[in-house]
């Protein structure tokens, strides 16, 4: 049974020249754009890996001997850094309650249901959230070293202040989207404001309050690895240590480590949050 | 109904809330339900969970040794500091040549990494999704470790191992932020690929389609508004972290901001904090800006 | 040609402990409507994707005009998947596509990789997709997005799909139960006429009985992965009846 058949064949042939023609189109616009996109790669790798990498130096055989360096791994070192490992979770952990707990009132003016001033309060809250996710954690922790000096503080500061933003946005779009029934309970026997918050919304908002500071919680791990910078304690330290020295074996094993930490922690995430399910 | 990817999966925060809140409302359920003695239960439990956590926290404080006297008027003395030695900001060290090319590399660094990163993620999340892999026996686990292992190292460890193998510039840095990228965009388009229905995958398979077939017919339809949005966000994410890898001696704003604080240079140091602020608002303002159009042109 | 289009024999399948389908035998000749019936959670479903492995057998034999389906590869298995159409139940279309693109979708197994990553189809693919939405009633909706079109138009996308690969043989899953009774009998109306027109032998599970009566030349009755009944709707009694859906009468 052919085609042709059913229809006269040159009704049909137009249609189908107008389907070719159209997809002829959309391809042609479709290879333009990535054209476009393509040639931006290409002027940025221009930019990037001809014009300011200096290829005399980087040679095949610089990068072997570069990458060779690491591969001393020195075993003897881990156990040594159980005890930065403790600290470093225990770094996090202590950063992701900080985050929390400053996450509160931001989330409370940020949340469009229950800003307490209005339009001014919810942008004001808004603008917080962004201000906290928009500055880098290293440039957080250059902030906090002005003011607590180098040294564990800054870097837990840094790592809270950073987390307020994304716990509190979802704490607010949380209170958005509570169910108004047992809002709408609590009012109907006259409670308070406070009593309205306390009862009817917290509840509700709980669990995915507790989700969002494990999620932290995890990428606090990795962010602490880096405060060592401004000499927060834990692997981070350790870590600039090596490389303040120029150990690229310790680098190395140290970075082990806080791949070991990070999947312990991944672990526990995961049974926390269904611990709270 | 098929579940269609949600229009605005543009943060994934948003995936994550909708599931934990569907378990919220269970547990509220739940708690009007129990019997009495398992509320007195759940209460006791309550009660030694918060003894836990702030026994942890005194522990914690304890064990790091943290000078919690330095904590009060800390706004006052950040403010001081701010006032004495960061203000005013040197604005004219900002609109300096160099540094206005300085924004301008971050800004292609962090282009080339966020493409060559999602190109990458690409084929890595196909075959590192549970449902999808084409095979599942050697890709999937090898393509699940190498997304792992791109997340689980922080961005600026990966400059400072670039920096040390391929020296100072902006190619340590773009290489740095492509394997950020790649473990960033990588977990969520598999997560996005997990999430699909399996129906149109089966009609593929059954018409006689090949894998690459059915990847490109079945998933990338149902996971493409998904996608777009986690590209948006991971170039938002990407473009924050290429301001500071300078930091670490690769290239861009970083740069200058090491350099201006190691001559103890304050003001110029408060004014290329400022400008990071500022180029990083208009980033992702703009990228807000294109979320809202596409999701506009897809609806 | 045989009078045998497809042959299965002694078809096992299930996961782990868990026996879904037992030793189920049967044949379908070239001009059958094949109707597979049962309480569900009998294994219609399961038997049905077994013929096309899309879920794999643990054990048995199908062969399709006289070819072993079970133990070919992977590649010699698309070939073959090629000359099996497909209808679901969900109609498992494409939505974010458009109908043409869907209905053209069912030539993949003949077109290139490349081709098709292109959607370059080839002339005549898209001039057979065009006249197969005439066929279905769909010419006003060839460039609709999917997911723009009722259930009934979805599985008539679904039927013209199918019908694009050419087969030598039709798996029909539960065409109806997403459809109101009317649009049901409409689309098994359909599914048996361009059956008819093209001579495709139809192997479709269903659980309305009716449907199957009215529509179906030929039935079989599963009960928990087990053959209990096989003949013409006309031999379907009481006591056959009661045998495929015991378990649900008591």
């Amino acid at each position: 049974m052919t085609a042709a058949t059913l229809e006269p064949s040159s009704a049909l042939d137009r249609r189908i020249d107008a389907i070719a023609r159209e997809r002829r189109t959309t391809r042609r616009s479709r290879l333009a754009s990535l054209a476009v996109a393509l040639a931006l790669v290409l002027g940025t790798v221009y930019a990037i890996v001809i014009k300011d990498t200096d290829w005399a130096r980087l040679t095949w055989q610089s990068v072997a001997t570069s990458l060779a360096r690491f591969a001393e791994f020195d075993t003897s070192a881990l156990p040594g850094l159980v005890d930065p490992a403790i600290d470093t979770a225990l770094m996090a952990t202590l950063a992701s309650f900080l985050g929390l707990f400053l996450a509160l009132p931001v989330a409370w003016l940020g949340a469009r249901n229950i800003t307490p001033l209005g339009r001014a309060s919810y942008v004001f809250g808004r603008g917080l959230m962004t201000l906290s996710r928009s500055v880098h954690e290293i440039v957080w922790a250059l902030i906090f070293v002005s003011a607590v000096g180098l040294g564990v503080l800054a870097g837990i500061l840094a790592m809270a202040v950073r987390s307020v933003g994304f716990i509190s946005k979802v704490i607010a779009e949380a209170i958005e989207d509570v169910q108004p029934g047992p809002i709408e309970a609590i009012r109907a026997v006259g409670g308070t404001k406070f009593q309205i918050l306390w009862y009817g919304i917290v509840p509700q908002v709980l669990p995915v309050v507790l989700g969002t500071v494990i999620f932290e919680w995890d990428i606090n791990i990795r962010r602490s690895t880096i405060m060592g910078l401004v000499g927060a304690g834990g692997l981070g330290l350790v870590l600039f240590r090596e490389m303040a020295r120029s150990n690229y074996g310790g680098i190395a094993t140290v970075l082990a480590a806080v791949l070991a930490l990070i999947i312990v922690g991944e672990f526990v995430s995961h049974y926390a949050r269904k611990a709270i399910i | 109904m098929h579940a269609k990817p949600s229009s605005d999966a543009a943060v994934i925060d948003d995936v994550e809330v909708t599931t934990l809140l569907e378990d919220g409302e269970r547990a509220v359920a739940g708690d009007a339900l129990a019997p009495p003695r398992t509320l007195r239960w759940r209460k006791w439990k309550r009660d030694l969970v918060w003894a836990g956590l702030i026994g942890l926290v005194v522990w914690s404080i304890d064990r790091l040794d943290i000078p919690l006297d330095r904590l009060p008027g800390i706004l006052g003395r950040m403010g001081e500091t701010l006032m004495t030695r960061y203000f005013p900001p040197d604005i004219a060290r900002i609109t300096q040549r160099d540094y206005l090319g300085s924004v301008f590399e971050t800004l292609e660094m962090a282009y080339l990494a966020t493409v060559v990163g999602i190109v990458l993620a690409i084929p890595l999340a196909w075959f590192a999704s549970a449902n999808m892999s084409p095979s599942k026996r050697i890709l999937y686990p090898l393509s699940r470790l190498a997304i792992m292992a791109c997340r689980s190292v922080h961005e600026m460890i990966w400059t400072i191992l670039a920096v040390s193998i391929l020296g100072f510039g902006m190619l340590p840095g773009v290489l740095a932020l492509t394997l950020f990228c790649v473990g960033f965009a990588g977990k969520l388009f598999a997560e996005a690929i997990e999430a699909i229905d399996q129906g149109p995958v089966d009609a593929m398979r059954a018409t006689g389609a090949n894998p690459l077939q059915t990847f490109v017919y079945a998933v990338l339809p149902q996971v493409r508004v998904a996608w777009t949005g986690t590209s948006i966000y991971t170039w938002d994410v990407v473009f924050r972290a290429a301001t500071v890898v300078g930091f670490f001696g690769a290239g861009g704003m970083g740069w200058y901001l090491r350099e201006s604080m190691q001559r103890i240079a304050s003001q110029e140091v408060a004014a290329i904090i400022l400008s990071i602020i500022i180029v990083v608002l208009i980033a992702e303002l703009f990228s807000s800006w294109l979320r809202g159009r596409i999701a506009r042109a897809i609806a | 040609m045989s009078n045998i289009a497809l042959e299965v024999r002694d078809l096992c399948a299930g996961y782990g402990d868990r026996q879904i389908l037992k030793n189920v035998s049967f044949t379908v000749s070239p001009d059958d409507f094949f109707a597979i019936i049962g309480p569900s959670g009998a294994g219609k479903s399961t038997l049905i994707r077994c013929v096309n492995r899309l879920v794999e057998p643990t054990g048995g034999s199908v062969r399709l005009n006289g070819e072993e389906i079970l133990d070919i590869g992977q590649r010699a298995l698309r070939l073959a998947r090629r000359n099996i159409g497909m209808i679901f139940q969900e109609f498992n279309l494409i939505e974010r596509l458009s109908v043409l693109d869907n209905v053209l979708a069912g030539r993949l197994g003949h077109t290139g990789t490349t081709r098709s990553l292109f959607r370059m189809f080839r002339r005549e693919d898209i001039a057979q997709a065009l006249t197969l939405l005439d066929r279905v009633g769909l010419t006003d909706h060839v460039h609709k997005r999917a997911d723009r079109l009722s259930g009934g138009q979805r599985q008539r996308v679904g039927i013209a799909r199918a019908l694009m690969q050419n087969p030598r043989l039709l798996l029909v899953d539960e065409p109806t139960s997403a459809l109101d009774p009317k649009i049901a009998r409409e689309v098994m109306g359909l599914i048996r006429e361009v059956a008819r027109e093209r001579r495709i032998p139809v192997l479709c599970n269903i659980h309305d009985v009716k449907l199957a009566l009215d529509f179906c030349s030929h039935i079989i009755g599963l009960q928990d992965g087990v053959k209990k009944f096989e003949g013409r709707p006309a031999d379907l009694n009481e006591k056959a009846m009661h045998d495929i859906y015991a378990l649900e009468v008591l």
